[in-house]
Formats: structure tokens, sequence, C-alpha cells
């Protein structure tokens, strides 16, 4: 090999703040795209759960969509393809909002596979007892399909942070863009893609920790199958 | 959009799925390694599965293939770009197939095993007539998701240089300037596509109605 | 002196592997095949019309490829992989072309010049607050990533009393005509040749801001400083300014950019 190819970390370092403002897009992408994915997800669920049967079809047909197609499209279709139908949106706004649509198609599966999931002698008994609706609701269900939903729910956040490496190809400085973009400006590419696998994969473990300490504080209302 | 256009992303398609395919089939044979590694009782063999599939999960697939592609030359190893694409699509979804797998056996009844043991049935056959068959049946639906997520995945592939649908109808918006058709259109064969993997995954889990427990 | 012999040993050793290399020439000639890394996104050079691979380079590599005796296969990549791909011997020279500039030129080997690369805006059609470039001020304007004409960009930014709000980096110039169009941004920065093709292409969505802001620059095509790769870079010298002698550049020029440049034979010294 003439061009020199050999590991520079102090590059890497000297650059940490650019390194951190693009890892710090790539968390607020994330918490805020996961956040509102869970939300909206629920609304889904609960849409085709209890709604009018037109609403079910019309929300399930766009749940397929959604979960058929690639990230990167769905991306591209609304950066790209919005501003022809009066869409135009900013590439921070326009990440958050594909991210959530994206993630909310996929959570709102979890979700109804958690509604499912509880028995219906749990929702008679609370009957029974006198809980009403909303009790049944805050007490029963949304603790136990919790509790069953974690992991998956784990799982899929972190599939939703790699997904926000692809948004940096509609230029959002996140951190993707911004590590490579080192790595471009001083032909440091093998350090700056070691040094993203390398975060990613540290953030994703810290994920998954988090995930499995929720998962056995909430074991209490983990019920026998 | 012309018929003209929508007939190049179908033959862009074609490399989707052939890249897809080829991806999963070799994730498929690196993932039953990786999993026979994690349930192995030799430790360096269950360290070397778990580090692999944590690795492959917890990085996204596009610094994967970004890595594969600038990196392994460093080393010596000239990848082009199809085989670097193939590569690491097929090493990221081993790493899920693995799980997968790991889960299915994991969920065989132990009483089937127990029971096939009582017949006199020798370890190896236990694992090749009952415990894997029906792990086989048990993971087939996320196995068919896994590979639907992979034809999605396929999307990202152009940074290592393959023309595959995303980056056809990318160009193709680029040179006649109508990108709300054009990516529309890919959504949408990407749908049928997809369509078609999950039907067929449907289809064959009908047919393997033996083993239901 | 001991640190003197680790050194002597060290330049023998290298001096040892360039030796050994083979040389690329022979390399490509025996293979019957040149490998060239570019990316599609930079018309009227290279570009995807209606999924044929067309421009000024596929012509001119064409013609290149006749000269040396060799097909030409071309590699495509995002133009931020570009460089990085020439480094890890993806393949054997870049078409792109790229900016001829000081920087680069102390990494790479440039080919003989092709075309002007002069840095100019483009801005939308109609567009009347945008006449003169000094004009982004205070407005949001893009670019290519790590491309020259984004730093071009960046030090004309930075001579004007108040800067533009944001300049915005893009995976390839065709993302960035597609932001100006949806009005995300006022101006794109880009070579001369390759707007004036935009501007003429589609005349109703984009215009072009004269005069061009940018230092006069070249385009050039480049390749390896290696010594293996010497003897390449230097058919590709040969055949290109035999191209130009003859008419064949000329041509070409005329056909995809409407105009035809006056170049240097070489480049010596970039003013950029």
């Amino acid at each position: 090999m003439g061009a020199d190819m050999s590991f520079d970390l102090g590059l890497i370092l000297s650059y940490l703040p650019r390194i951190l403002e693009g890892l710090g897009v790539t968390l607020m992408l994330w918490v805020i795209g996961s956040a509102l994915g869970l939300a909206v997800g629920f609304a889904v669920a609960v849409g085709r759960r209890y709604g009018p049967a037109p609403l079910g079809w019309l929300l399930r047909g766009i749940v397929e969509v959604i979960r058929g197609t690639p990230f990167l499209v769905q991306v591209f279709l609304l950066y790209y393809g919005g501003p022809f139908i009066g869409l135009r949106l900013e590439n921070i706004p326009a990440g958050i909002l594909a991210l959530a649509i994206y993630a909310a198609a996929y959570y709102s599966e979890l979700w109804r596979a958690g509604f499912d999931a509880i028995p219906k002698g749990h929702l008679e008994a609370a009957d029974c007892v006198g809980f009403t609706e909303w009790q049944t609701l805050r007490r029963i269900i949304l603790p136990e399909m919790t509790v069953l939903v974690l992991p998956s729910m784990v799982n899929m956040t972190i599939l939703i942070l790699k997904e926000t490496a692809i948004l940096s190809i509609i230029s959002l400085p996140e951190l993707t863009l911004s590590v490579s973009a080192i790595g471009t400006q001083h032909y440091a590419f093998v350090e700056s893609f070691t040094v993203l696998a390398l975060l990613y994969w540290a953030l994703v473990e810290i994920c998954g920790a988090l995930g499995r300490r929720a998962e056995a504080r909430l074991s209490k209302y983990r019920f026998a199958t | 959009m012309s018929w003209k256009l929508f007939w190049l992303l179908v033959e862009a398609a074609r490399l989707t799925v052939l890249l897809s395919a080829g991806a999963i089939a070799i994730g498929f044979l690196i993932a039953c390694l990786v999993c026979a590694g994690m349930l192995s009782h030799n430790r360096v063999a269950r360290g070397a599965g778990r580090l692999f599939v944590s690795f492959f999960r917890g990085t996204p697939l596009l610094v994967q293939l970004l890595l594969i592609y600038y990196l392994l030359p460093s080393i010596g190893l000239d990848v082009p770009s199809e085989v670097a694409a193939i590569t690491g699509m097929a090493l990221c979804t081993a790493a899920y197939q693995a799980e997968i797998m790991r889960g299915g056996l994991g969920a065989v009844p132990s009483g089937l095993l127990e029971a096939a043991e009582m017949t006199g049935m020798s370890a190896a056959q236990t694992f090749r007539r009952i415990r894997l068959p029906i792990a086989f049946k048990l993971t087939l639906p996320a196995l068919v998701s896994e590979a639907i997520m992979m034809l999605k995945s396929s999307s990202l592939v152009s940074v290592v240089g393959v023309i595959e649908l995303t980056r056809m109808a990318q160009d193709l918006a680029a040179s006649t300037y109508r990108p709300l058709e054009l990516y529309a259109a890919a959504g949408l064969i990407y749908l049928v596509i997809n369509i078609v993997v999950a039907l067929l995954g449907t289809g064959l889990e009908a047919r393997l109605r033996w083993g239901r427990i | 002196m001991f640190l003197k012999s680790i050194l002597a040993a060290a330049l023998a050793a290298s001096v040892g592997t360039a030796a050994l290399a083979e040389d690329v020439l022979d390399k490509v000639k025996a293979a019957g095949v040149l490998t060239v890394g570019t990316e599609t996104a930079f018309a009227p050079f290279d570009f995807i019309d209606a999924g044929e691979h067309v421009g000024l380079n596929v012509d001119l590599f064409d013609e290149i490829g006749k000269e040396l005796g060799v097909k030409i296969e071309w590699v495509t990549l995002p133009w931020d992989g570009v460089l990085p791909g020439l480094e890890s011997g993806k393949f054997d020279m870049v078409a792109g072309p790229a900016t001829i500039t000081q920087a680069r030129m102390e990494r790479y080997r440039f080919s003989s010049p092709v075309a002007e690369a002069t840095v100019a805006l483009l801005k939308q059609a109609g567009d009347d607050s945008v006449t003169e470039p000094d004009q982004i001020s205070g407005m949001a304007v893009g670019s290519g990533k790590a491309t020259a004409q984004l730093a071009q960009l960046q030090e004309y930014a930075a001579t004007l009393p108040s800067p533009p709000s944001e300049i915005k980096e893009y995976v390839s110039f065709n993302e960035a005509y597609a932001d100006l169009a949806a009005g995300r941004i006022v101006a794109v920065a880009n070579s001369y040749p390759n707007i004036a093709y935009v501007a003429q292409q589609r005349p109703e969505t984009f215009a072009l801001v004269e005069p061009p802001f940018g230092v006069k620059t070249y385009f050039g095509f480049p390749g390896r400083k290696d010594p293996e790769y010497k003897t390449l870079m230097d058919a590709i010298d040969a055949a290109i300014l035999k191209m130009k002698a003859d008419g064949r550049l000329g041509e070409m020029q005329k056909k995809w950019f409407g105009v035809t440049f006056d170049t240097p034979d070489q480049v010596t010294e970039a003013a950029f």
C-alpha cells in the first residue's frame, strides 16, 4: 500500500468536540424519534383494536406499506418528494418525522401483540372487583403489557438508533456524517469508520443493558403463562 | 412516469433480489456456525459467537459496509463492490439469524426431547429428527421477517458502488427531476417483492403442518 | 546512530517494496482493462441519462481506452467514497474529474487538465434576490460534500462582511440541485461547466449567477503518486494531450459544455 493507512488515534481525539456534537444530534434524533414513535404506535394499536373497522383497515394498510419499504426510500420520498406536494421540511424535522413514522409502524405491531397477550381472565377479574375501564387500563393492561413487550421494544429501539445513520444521506449532521467528514478531510478513512462502529456499538450495548435492568425492575408485573 | 423508467427500476430490482437472496443464503450458513458456537460448551467458541452477534447487531449496516469496503484493502484483502455488498449484508443477517436460531432451539419443549430419548433415539438423532425440524418450524415466521428486513437493507449498498433499486431511483430522479414518482415507484416495487416473500413464508408454514406443538 | 540505522533500514525496506510492486500500466495492459472510479452525479462529466451512464468522461475514457488498447471498467461511488476508493486500491485511477488544488496535488498525481473548474453559483430561475455572488450573505447555500467547490465556497463566504446563514453539504450535487429547486437553499456552488450545463438543461428551474466567484482552476483526473503508477499516469497524460492536439478533446468539450476551454498542458501551481 503506497497510501498511508496507519491508525491515527490522535487525529480522531483532536476532533472530539465535533464527534460529540454529531453524537448529540444522533441521540436527539433517536430519543425524539422513538418517543414519538412509541406514542403514535400506541395510538395506532388502540385505533386498530377499538376503532371502527374501516379505520382498522386503513391503519393496517399504512403499517404494512411502511414495514414493507426501506427507510431510505421513505426518507427520500419525504425529503425530496415532499416539496412537490407542498411539504417542504428542513432536514432535522424531516429526519425526525421519517424516523417517528417508521418507528410508529413497528411499535404499533408490538403494542398490538401486547394487547393480545393479556389473558381475558385478568380483565374479567378487574371488572368483577369493580375497576373502571380507565383503572383496568392503567393498573392491569399497561403494566402487564409493558413487561411483556419490553424486550422487543428494546430491540426495536436499538434498530431505530441504527436507522438514524441513514439520515446522513440527507445531509443531516449526525454521528455518521460528522465522523466520516473528518475521515474525508484528513484521508483518515480507516480511523473514522472504526471509531464510528465502536461508538454505535457502545450505544447499543448501553441501551441493551438499560433494557435488561428495566425488565428486572418490572418483573413483578409478569404473570405466569 | 414512463414505462421505460419503470422498466429500468424493475431491472435494478433484479439485482436487489439477487443480492438479498445471496446474502440471506450465505448468512444462513454463517449463522449456523455462529449459533453452534454460542451453544457450544467451549468457552472460546461461545465468546466468539456472542461477540460476533453483538458487533453485527450493534452497528449500523451502513457503517459495516463502509468498513468492509475501505478497511479490508488496508490489510491486503481487495473486495469488489458486489462482493463487499453481499459480504456486509450476509454478516449482518447472520448475526440476526443466529439469534433467531438460538431462540428457536431453546424453545423446543423439553418433554419432546425427553420422549425422543425414551424411545431410544441417540442424541444426534434427537437433534436431527426432533429438535431441528421443530425449531425450524418455530422460527420460520422470524426468518421470513428477517429476509424482508434484508431486502430493505439492500437499499444501502450503493455506498459501496452497487447500483440496485434505490440507487437507480435516485439516479433517475436526478436526471428526470421527478423524485416523487420515482421514489414512490421504487417503494411500490419493494412492497410487491416483500409481499411475495411474506406469502411464500405463509405458504411454507401452512405446508409444514407436521411438528405442530 | 541507532536511529539512523533504523531509518536506513526502513528506507531500504520501502525502496525494496516499491521496486517489487508491479508496474500498474503493465498490469492494466495485461488484463486488458483499466478500472476507473467515479461518481455519476456530476453532469455533464458523469451522469445517468435514462438509466445510461453518459457524459464527457465516458467519451473521453473511451478514447483513452483506444489509445492504450484496453477496455474501461467503471466503478461508481458517492463522491466522498471515490478518493478513499483510489487510496485503498479499488480502481486504477479516478475520473470525477476533480478540481486540481494545492492540497490535492500534495496527495495525488493529476492528469493533464480536461476543462476549466472555476466555481460559480446556480440559483432558482427568476430569483431576483441573488444577482451577484456576494448576495448570498445571510442565506442558506449548499455544495457537494468533500469537494473543492465546497472548500472554495467556504473560503469565499469567510471574505463576505456577513457570511451565509448556513452552508449545507450534500452527498452529491444532484441532491444540492434538488434542494435548490425545493427552495431550502438559495444557491449551489459548483464549477462553471457543471452549472452552466444544468441551467441550460432546465432553464425553467435554474439560472446561472454571473460572474464566477472563484479563482481560475482546472479539472483533471486524479491518480496515485506511488512510483508503480507513474507509467500509467504518463500514458494518460500523453493520450489527453494527443486528443487536445488533434481536436478530439475540443469536440467533446463543444458537445458537452457548448464551449471549448483553453486549458494548460499541465498544472504545476494551483491557484487554490
